[in-house]
């Protein structure tokens, strides 16, 4: 795979598109169609067919990122490697790709919670995390979450209460974080597999906490 | 419908392995993705089987001289192969009659 465009996020090289217009439209209608029929026959729902994108974004998404933080809950001596050198314990998981930037790991606590935004541009851990969420990147997140984190955070439906401490860590060039979120109760007995099935992207950002599984 | 990704589906290695970077998955395009959902939404509905698939779209890929290798997933390519596996399954299990229903 081409790595070009190590030092920051990679979206160039594969939203490049080298169909023309027209293979495009015409693949478009063939999808169209075939999603028609299916749909008219009762045999998919357009509800599924979202559902479906929706479950293997989030799931697929963090994927990296979320092997680490499972590793850190299940793995005490992996906890402490992991926030005292993150670069080097999550390559350790053989995830890299970053070129001299450093990763740092924030953990979160009963009383302690924390965001990663990135100020002036759109930093991003992708080694770990994949590609920015849209609102990564937009001015409003990225102005308004060192202004006002706890009201940013209850836009995403997160309420903290005001015992808790909120600390944002303003990603550049150099350093890049990763939020360790809690583990959530009810996930004794988990295998690490599990665990990580449960770790979602914007939990890592800090923008959500981790649900107890139902 | 399960609310986890499938292994099967996500873990599918060599030529018909998913595009994907960092784990995520890469699409040029919104056909891709609802391509991508048809074809896994049927697997979880019990439509075919999922090797079935993969075998057809393993084949469609080998076939394509373009492509002797497996597809740079940072390019276009792989969903075409995809949506002709999944025209060819359906044909076969009956759920669209042919493939020119397909076509305009």
């Amino acid at each position: 795979m081409a790595e070009k465009h190590q030092h920051d996020a990679p979206p160039s090289p594969y939203l490049e598109k080298r169909r023309t217009a027209a293979e495009t439209e015409a693949l478009e209608e063939r999808v169209r169609r075939l999603e028609h029929l299916l749909t008219e026959k009762g045999i998919v729902s357009k509800k599924t067919l979202d559902r479906v994108v929706s479950i293997y974004e989030n799931d697929l998404g963090p994927l990296n990122g979320a092997k680490v933080v499972a590793r850190a809950w299940v793995d005490e001596a992996y906890r402490q490697r992991l926030l005292a050198d993150a670069t080097k314990a999550i390559k350790e998981l053989g995830f890299g790709g970053l070129q001299g930037e450093h990763m740092v790991v924030v953990e979160n606590a009963a009383t302690v919670h924390n965001i990663v935004a990135c100020t002036l541009c759109s930093c991003y851990p992708w080694p770990v995390l994949g590609l920015p969420p849209t609102w990564y990147k937009n001015p409003p997140y990225r102005s308004r979450i060192a202004i006002d984190p706890r009201g940013v955070l209850v836009e995403f439906g997160l309420e903290l209460d005001d015992s808790i401490e909120v600390r944002v860590w303003d990603s550049s060039a150099e350093i890049r974080y990763l939020v360790l979120p809690e583990r959530p109760q009810g996930t004794e007995g988990f295998s690490e597999e599990e665990l990580a099935a449960l770790v979602t992207r914007d939990s890592m950002i800090g923008v959500a906490r981790i649900n107890s599984p139902s | 419908m399960d609310r986890i990704a499938r292994a099967e589906v996500a873990d599918m290695e060599g030529v018909g392995a998913l595009p994907r970077r960092s784990g995520e998955l890469i699409f040029h395009d919104q056909w891709e993705c609802r391509a991508f959902a048809l074809g896994v939404a049927l697997h979880e509905q019990g439509e075919f089987i999922w090797d079935d698939f993969r075998q057809h779209l393993i084949a469609s890929i080998s076939a394509d001289d373009k492509t002797s290798e497996i597809i740079d997933p940072s390019g276009p390519g792989y969903y075409e192969h995809w949506l002709a596996a999944l025209e060819k399954m359906l044909i076969e299990k009956s759920l669209i009659t042919s493939s020119k229903d397909l076509v305009l």
